[in-house]
């Protein structure tokens, strides 16, 4: 489901810096930043992400925090190309962007 | 003894330590800022009773007990009490558990809500900190678990953030009671295990929930024995579980076994957020059951918050009895406020390289909470951190007086000095400073003699000096 109605504003957090690449289809989880009781509601997706103005320009706006939660000063673009599960298959305690990137490649295979 | 959060709520209205502000406040971090500088300020426990986005019967209570006032009044003991009294009045009554008694209904039932009426978004959950992974509905709580091989049935204080409108995701840590009884008996199954989220139930429940507790504990029996009437309990909805009657809400899921969630990072009670983030684990919300006007119970976790008196008190009681039990001449331990539940001041009748060893081993074992210990002798209050820090100082060999314990696998992971690879490993180290004089220093001829008022003068001069003080013109 593509999200460009009206721009939103997402936000997400990265263990490492890198860990966001232009250009790929990414398994993320972003959290929604639009104002009212529901804000920070979470999304599992496939996205694509840009740093490049122009390119950014037609998108949603996604802002980054590091792993100790602090904001990036550079905000992206970002396109959800579609959702992944809330209940993502993967062991309790285990690593969380694993599972998620296993889910994302489940869903690429299947798509195909 | 109070048999609700609204009881107690009268009582700290009483005594000068509550402060309801009923100027609306955004759950979105202005409530959490002002919760947080009051814990710095040792303010009063606050009832926020207007609160952005929802409407005039959602409400929150911050800081239950994060002042020892507030430890004491729950208690049941005067407000005034000292520290070592307060340490003491839990120390006697815990071991007098009494058993919970089973009710039909109770006014945490005054809402059900299932199925598509399920809507986390609907409690005023509040962003904690800037910069956290989520809403934190989960601070001041109590999780009930049960482990179906002993019937053992525990509750733990543990954080959960609401995911999205009928998924919470949380850390209990692995090496927690409920992380422990997950793994080994539903994961290993891949069975869901039910849980229960309690908030706003009667204090002393949720300390028990916080308490250090020996697996196989009930907290519900240590409760009654500390509130000297049993709990009342009552079924839950969907499960098996029993929970306390009068409690505010109650968020009924299964702990799934076979997904993952994204949890954190959050300003946890070390006073840091450590970038403890995603590996948690993910429940999935089946009912929520509440009261008609909901008070969701905060605690404004971080440095001096809740956890500092009451998780600091049954910590430092467990630890005594551990040593005790392992045959250490222990006499008294302090966890200090300050320490957030990372260091402990132990009072030995003596010290010395094979006490140390005992007292690294005992506390090390299963999980290692703390990571700095510092040993004493009966000279120096436990409870005084300016003796004990002149004690440190001075009697602390810094060679020879410094004990290091390595481990790997029970590390605390939110010990802020660790890197976020030994985090991961959960590797880390308890060093124990002893400040006690080798045992092989001759008392007569080796061992320094204090130079203190007590210590350096004969009984008579001290005794004269006393009863004449005010004479030299003091006043006190």
């Amino acid at each position: 489901m593509a999200s460009k109605t009206e721009e939103r504003v997402w936000e997400t957090f990265l263990r490492r810096p890198g860990d966001l690449r232009e250009g790929v289809e990414m398994p993320m989880a972003l959290r929604d930043l639009t104002p009212g009781k529901n804000k920070y509601q979470m999304r599992h997706v496939i996205a694509l992400v840009t740093r490049r103005a122009d390119e950014a320009a037609s998108m949603d706006r996604l802002r980054v925090r590091t792993v100790v939660g602090v904001l990036l000063p550079d905000t992206w673009g970002v396109r959800i190309i579609c959702d992944l599960p809330i209940e993502l298959p993967g062991r309790p305690y285990r690593d969380f962007y694993e599972a998620l990137a296993k889910a994302a490649s489940s869903k690429s295979q299947t798509s195909r | 003894m109070f048999k609700d959060t609204r009881d107690f709520i009268e009582a700290l209205r009483a005594s000068g330590d509550l402060h309801e502000i009923e100027k609306e406040v955004d759950w979105d971090l202005e409530l959490g800022a002002v919760s947080r500088l009051a814990c710095e300020k040792d303010g009063p426990a606050l009832w926020f009773k207007r609160i952005a986005d929802y409407p005039a019967d959602r409400t929150a209570f911050a800081n239950p007990m994060a002042t020892w006032r507030r430890v004491a009044l729950a208690f049941g003991i005067p407000v005034e009490s000292s520290l070592k009294d307060i340490y003491a009045e839990y120390e006697k009554l815990e071991g007098k558990l009494i058993p919970p008694v089973i009710v039909k209904s109770g006014p945490c039932k005054e809402v059900i809500k299932r199925g598509a009426d399920i809507d986390l978004f609907d409690l005023p959950a509040p962003m904690l900190h800037d910069g956290d992974g989520g809403r934190y509905l989960g601070t001041w709580d109590m999780a009930v678990s049960h482990d179906p091989e002993t019937n053992w049935v525990n509750w733990g204080m543990y954080r959960f953030m609401v995911y999205d409108a009928r998924y919470l995701t949380g850390f209990p840590r692995p090496t927690s009671h409920l992380g422990k009884v997950f793994q080994d008996h539903y994961v290993s199954k891949n069975k869901p295990m039910p849980m229960a989220l309690v908030i706003g139930a009667d204090p002393i429940s949720h300390f028990t929930a916080s308490a250090t507790y020996h697996i196989g504990g009930e907290e519900a029996a240590l409760a009654g024995g500390l509130r000297g009437v049993p709990v009342e309990l009552v079924g839950c909805e969907t499960n098996d579980l029993k929970v306390p009657a009068n409690a505010e809400i109650v968020i009924e899921c299964d702990v799934l076994p076979d997904c993952v969630g994204l949890e954190g990072p959050y300003g946890e009670y070390p006073g840091y957020r450590t970038g403890e983030m995603g590996n948690g684990i993910l429940c999935r919300v089946r009912a929520i059951t509440h009261r008609k006007n909901p008070i969701l119970t905060v605690d404004a976790t971080g440095y001096r918050d809740d956890s500092s008196t009451i998780t600091a008190l049954t910590g430092a009681i467990a630890i005594k009895h551990r040593l005790e039990r392992h045959g250490v001449p222990v006499l008294d331990v302090n966890v200090p406020r300050e320490g957030a539940v990372h260091t402990a001041v132990i009072g030995v009748k003596y010290g010395g390289k094979q006490v140390a060893k005992e007292i690294l081993e005992t506390l090390t074992s299963r999980r290692a909470l703390l990571s700095k210990i510092l040993l004493v002798e009966p000279d120096v209050d436990v409870y005084d951190l300016g003796k004990v820090f002149h004690a440190f100082s001075t009697k602390c060999h810094p060679a020879h007086g410094i004990h290091v314990i390595h481990y790997e696998g029970r590390a605390n992971t939110l010990t802020p000095c660790y890197s976020q690879g030994e985090r991961a490993l959960q590797k880390g180290a308890t060093a124990l400073y002893d400040c006690t004089w080798p045992g092989e220093w001759s008392r007569e001829w080796e061992v320094p003699v204090k130079a203190t008022f007590d210590t350096i003068f004969p009984d008579s001069i001290k005794q004269k000096v006393l009863s004449d003080w005010r004479s030299y013109g003091f006043k006190d």
